[in-house]
């Protein structure tokens, strides 16, 4: 095994390592099932045979103990293998409950930063089919790989007290058909089995592609290249799998093949030893039902084997996302917030890969509390990038930003950001109801707070058109309400979350002049007390919201002046 | 068995019971072939355990030496190497089958998400439909692979074995045909408290997915808002009924299995401990005890693997409603009657709307009475309020929906009567929020026109101002776009939009819808000469809210409440005191 896979494998223990009072009883009720299947048979075996030479010699024999110690293993293994699958099922089942939204919560604090080249598709792959995919780990690899170590060992162990040669037969056969034939057949399988796995990611982006997409692929003729793309892609998916498929049919034949050829060697060794008077007769059968039963025994492993490369693959996908480091650590002990706080950026530069250009540049900027500015600039000026070193989504490399007195640094990035509410370019809203949509950033707000928030917003009207009012679910990505709908229930949502800062991001882009002139006067009433960032491109309502305006251009502030020579500057 | 669940089952079971069987149907030859492997599988244990009972009576009555029964032993191994053959081949035919299904299945479901239209697409969340599409088709093939293959077998091999065992022991044939009918019976009982936790359990898995797909889509607003661990507690309730349920559905399954367990190991044991006792009292062979006892455990183990497949088959019958369901809402989407006659827009056509309605499904705006001209080598600017059915207007023009009444001529052809596929062929359109496929710029590009060749790509991105965008980052127009665009501010996603009208050259009708939100003035100038510019040889309509991009159209449409309220020049209308002076003034004011 190599150095990644045992790290891998590690991790893995470690995530099920709660679980694992479960695990073990689910395995040792694994192996008490299949010490009775196999003692049923065996014990039976030799009863017959026992019985039958009793019978032809006329002899008297004790056949209560017998008779009544194969009922006893026919119950044991009934109850034992119910309890098994019960308690094996149980225990993947809360651990990957658990590890999938483990895995969730590490996302968190990677987006936007590390997420950007990681589309949902592919996350939501690793979250669900790559989660679901570890309980192979336990159920097909584990349990069964330490039932058949297990069994094996006590059936040897047997067959060493009854005939030495047989024991070794028996353990040369299950090491053939239990570790190499598997182990032959899954580097065979390996790569396919992998390739599957991404092919299965992929497949899953480029449907949801063909699902969202499916307007602009209707207009521009794209439906039947891009559905041809996703039948080559599922062909190779499905002829991957064949394969798969069909190296673990060629491994559970590979285990009946050895079961009859260790039959054939242990009647080489166990025929001439009753012959020869050195094996009682009925232990002849004892020997070749243990036999049999010992390879059934072992026959899940091929497909453990077969399910330990795909296994792998997922766990790496998911631990390589849980432990990419986030790209700001949050302090160990935070800095209160200031209530009222002024924000200063100080020689700020931030670029997003390194030896990249410079997004902000030299960027200084002082917003006292109260302050309300507006930021223009050509597009790529750096005018997201202001906001996103605000909130702390993406580290400088230069300077400081300081939130009152603190640098940014010092502070609690959820607790920085519940003081800066944003109303931002794209407006994402949830597959939840209308009221949860509103309340996201403030659970606990009031009848009356959410009533103001959405009068200020201008949504009463539209709310009172809809049949289910708040209960309304907006549909995935807010789908049913119209752009300006969803404009105005961000602007609602910003509102509740009554903070002292207030960033406005194209507020009004995409409504029309009579709404937008509504919102301004809306927001201005907002804004009242507030520090406000607004970034437009708008000129129109400027002076309602804004005292000042400040020039971007290329990462640094080319002017700040008040909004009034701005306007009179003939800027438009 | 099916008749006995038919009196009480759902309609929708069994609208999933009829669809799987209907798509068995089409894989027929493997299924038939599966079975006549099966078969012979059987009968070859049959003779192993034959041969295997006969050496050991030998070898215990009579202590005969190996020599002896070397024979024996060689059958054995050419028995035991047939099986190898045989079991490939069952497995074989058995996964090919199911996957040539897959193949069309995946292929059909496809046609029919695309028949319930982009506007039937919006309501249902898309994670929801690649649940159903991906583990749906998963959960079937697994039925069709597994479980129907092991199904034939727990009949077959059974009834195979029964025939070979009475003759051989009369008494214990019949112990294991009694218990055998009773399996299934505790199957079918149990099955049916199983079928209904699995239905709920699928559901909630959608609900899962649906839950996952929308956090994931949202993260950053989640954090921004501070509600990332409160959505966080929200997966892990929903995560937590998933497992509830999963478990439900579980133990009900292992419970049959259960059953089935029990019956077989003391049926085994039944078996044993009577042919041992008949032996001692030797009113049976020993050769013929062993062959049963051999053969005991294999009568049950075909009904035994069914039983570990039961919930493959629960969650196939699960998934199957939600195919078949696809299939009905796809089915009633009215069929597009796709015509004939030809559009061709080698020159700029004129466009005539003739008292178009269209009564909106769900909610908003529908368009009454709609009456009115876009020229060629003309911009005409659609506006008004949101919610005024601008976009409504567009979708119609796009043929995403069919006019519930009146027309839309192009150059006097009828589009009702024209293949929209050739419709579109002729339009550049710009939506007002466009999606970012998965790969590079460039591809994204492309997907618009996938034989513009390098030239074309370029001239697309100078003019839509992406070309200096791309310039600035490390891999140009080689970068792979992430979900929704990031990694692209909105402005130059709205220029990818741009690039993606512009590099179909050739075509003469322009759709645009906001083309230049998100944009600077700066920006929005540049695209508005950029749009005048194609005006002089093309039919542009443009769906704008800023009025200064209006004022500057050769025609201007004011919709409000779905209706044209008016239209005309706009130096005319500015003049005018009606509706569109009032939104100019609204601007201004």
């Amino acid at each position: 095994m190599s150095a990644p896979t045992l790290s891998t494998v590690r991790r893995l223990l470690a995530v099920l390592f709660p679980q694992r009072r479960w695990m073990l009883g689910g395995a040792g009720l694994a192996l008490l099932a299949a010490l009775a299947a196999t003692g049923l048979m065996a014990v039976s075996g030799w009863f017959i045979a026992a019985m039958a030479l009793a019978g032809t010699a006329g002899l008297a024999i004790n056949y209560y103990t017998p008779a009544a110690a194969i009922r006893l293993f026919a119950i044991v293994r009934s109850a034992g293998r119910y309890g098994e699958r019960l308690i094996t099922h149980e225990a993947t089942l809360r651990g990957l409950s658990r590890l999938r939204v483990w895995v969730f919560r590490r996302l968190i604090p990677l987006a936007p930063a590390r997420l950007g080249a990681l589309r949902s598709a592919e996350l939501f792959a690793r979250l669900r089919a790559d989660v679901d995919a570890l309980e192979h780990f336990y159920l097909a690899v584990l349990v069964p790989g330490s039932v058949a170590l297990l069994s094996t060992a006590a059936a040897a162990l047997l067959c060493l007290a009854l005939l030495p040669a047989a024991a070794g037969a028996l353990l040369i056969g299950v090491l053939l058909a239990g570790v190499l034939a598997p182990l032959w057949l899954q580097r065979r399988a390996a790569p396919h089995a992998a390739r599957a796995v991404l092919l299965g990611a992929a497949l899953r982006g480029r449907l949801l592609d063909a699902l969202r997409g499916q307007a602009e692929l209707l207009v521009w003729g794209g439906v039947a290249a891009h559905s041809g793309r996703i039948r080559a892609l599922a062909a190779d998916l499905d002829a991957r799998r064949t394969r798969v498929e069909f190296l673990e049919a060629l491994g559970s034949a590979l285990v009946g093949l050895c079961a009859q050829l260790t039959l054939l060697a242990v009647l080489l060794f166990a025929l001439p030893a009753v012959h020869r008077g050195r094996l009682s007769p009925p232990l002849l059968v004892l020997l070749t039902l243990l036999v049999l039963s010992s390879f059934e025994i072992i026959a899940p492993l091929t497909e453990a084997l077969a399910r330990w490369s795909s296994t792998l693959t997922s766990a790496e996908r998911v631990f390589a996302l849980a432990e990419t480091p986030p790209p700001m650590h949050e302090p160990s002990a935070a800095a209160p917030i200031p209530p009222r706080p002024a924000i200063v950026f100080e020689g700020v530069g931030l670029r997003y890969e390194e030896e990249g250009a410079w997004a902000l540049e030299n960027l200084d900027l002082t917003l006292a509390p109260g302050v309300r500015v507006a930021v223009v600039g050509p597009s790529g000026a750096g005018k997201s990038s202001l906001i996103a070193a605000l909130l702390k989504f993406y580290p400088v490399q230069r300077g400081r930003v300081l939130f009152g007195d603190q640098p940014l640094e010092a502070l609690d990035g959820d607790a920085l950001r519940r003081r800066i509410a944003v109303i931002a370019q794209q407006t994402v809203l949830f597959n939840q109801s209308l009221l949860d949509n509103l309340l996201l950033a403030a659970p606990q707000a009031s009848a009356e707070q959410i009533a103001r928030a959405v009068s200020l917003a201008q949504l009463d009207s539209f709310i009172a058109s809809l049949p289910e009012g708040y209960d309304t679910v907006l549909g995935e990505g807010g789908a049913l309400v119209s752009g300006g709908e969803a404009r105005r229930i961000s602007i609602a949502r910003a509102l509740l979350q009554d903070a002292p800062v207030l960033v406005l991001d194209e507020p009004t882009e995409g409504l029309d002049a009579h709404t937008a002139r509504g919102l301004y006067a809306a927001l201005s009433s907002a804004a009242r007390g507030r520090t406000v960032l607004l970034i437009t491109h708008r000129v129109s309502g400027l002076a309602q919201l804004v005292d000042e305006v400040v020039i971007l251009a290329a990462g640094r502030i080319r002017a700040r002046v008040p909004v009034a020579t701005y306007l009179a500057s003939g800027r438009d | 068995m099916s008749s006995l669940g038919a009196a009480d089952t759902p309609p929708t079971a069994r609208r999933a019971a009829q669809w799987l069987r209907r798509e068995a149907r089409l894989i027929r030859g493997p299924l038939l072939r599966t079975a006549l492997f099966t078969a012979l599988l059987a009968l070859s244990l049959v003779a192993q355990a034959w041969v295997l009972a006969a050496i050991l009576t030998a070898g215990v009555l009579e202590r005969a030496p190996f020599a002896q029964l070397w024979p024996l032993c060689a059958a054995l191994l050419v028995l035991a190497l047939l099986r190898v053959m045989l079991t490939i081949g069952a497995r074989r035919s058995a996964v090919c089958g199911a996957q040539q299904l897959a193949g069309v299945l995946r292929a059909r479901l496809l046609q029919e998400v695309q028949a319930l239209g982009t506007l039937g697409l919006r309501a249902s969340a898309s994670g929801d439909l690649l649940t159903r599409l991906v583990d749906g088709i998963e959960a079937v093939l697994a039925y069709f692979a597994r479980y129907l293959p092991q199904a034939g077998a727990a009949v077959l091999v059974p009834l195979l074995l029964a025939a070979f065992i009475f003759p051989a022991d009369w008494l214990s044939g019949l112990v294991l045909v009694l218990t055998a009918p009773l399996i299934p019976l505790f199957m079918v009982l149990v099955g049916r408290a199983a079928a209904r936790a699995s239905e709920q359990r699928y559901a909630q898995l959608r609900r899962l997915g649906a839950a996952f797909i929308d956090a994931l889509g949202g993260l950053v607003t989640l954090r921004q808002l501070g509600a990332a661990e409160r959505f966080a507690a929200r997966l892990e309730r929903e995560n937590e009924a998933y497992r509830v349920l999963s478990l439900q559905v579980l133990r009900v399954a292992f419970l049959s299995s259960l059953v089935l367990e029990f019956f077989a190991m003391v049926s085994i044991a039944i078996v044993a401990v009577l042919i041992g006792f008949r032996l001692l009292w030797g009113e049976l062979a020993l050769r013929d005890g062993l062959f049963v006892l051999l053969l005991a455990p294999e009568f049950y183990l075909q009904l035994r693997g069914l039983g570990t497949l039961r919930h493959t088959r629960m969650d196939a019958v699960a998934a199957a409603e939600q195919l078949a369901a696809l299939e009905v809402d796809a089915a009633a989407v009215p069929a597009h009657s796709v015509g004939t006659a030809p559009v061709r827009c080698e020159r700029a056509p004129e466009i005539r709307l003739e008292h178009l309605a269209y009564l909106y499904r769900g909610r908003g705006t529908g368009l009454h009475e709609c009456s009115f001209t876009i020229r060629p080598a003309q911009l005409t600017a659609l506006v008004g309020p949101s919610g005024s059915g601008k976009s409504t207007l567009l979708n119609l023009l796009l043929g995403f929906a069919a006019p519930d009444r009146g027309r839309i001529l192009v150059d006097g052809v009828d589009l009702a009567g024209c293949d929209p596929r050739q419709w579109r062929d002729c339009i550049a359109w710009v939506p007002q929020s466009s999606h970012v496929f998965e790969g590079t710029v460039r591809e994204n590009v492309l997907v618009a026109n996938r034989e513009a060749d390098a030239a074309a790509l370029n001239r697309a991105l100078e003019a839509s101002g992406l070309a200096p965008v791309l310039a600035r980052l490390p891999h140009g127009a080689e970068t792979v776009l992430g979900e929704r665009g990031v990694g692209l501010s909105g402005g130059q996603l709205q220029r990818l939009a741009l690039a993606r009208a512009l590099v179909r050259e050739r075509t003469r009708v322009w759709l645009l819808d906001e083309p230049a939100a998100h944009l600077d003035r700066d920006g929005a100038g540049e695209f508005q000469a950029l749009i005048r510019a194609a005006a002089a040889s093309r039919t542009v309509l443009m769906a704008v809210h800023r009025l200064s991009a209006a004022c500057a159209a050769d025609w201007v449409v004011v919709l409000e409440g779905g209706r044209v309220v008016e239209q005309g020049p706009p130096q005319h209308l500015r003049g005018s005191a009606g509706a569109f002076s009032a939104l100019l003034q609204a601007e201004h004011s």
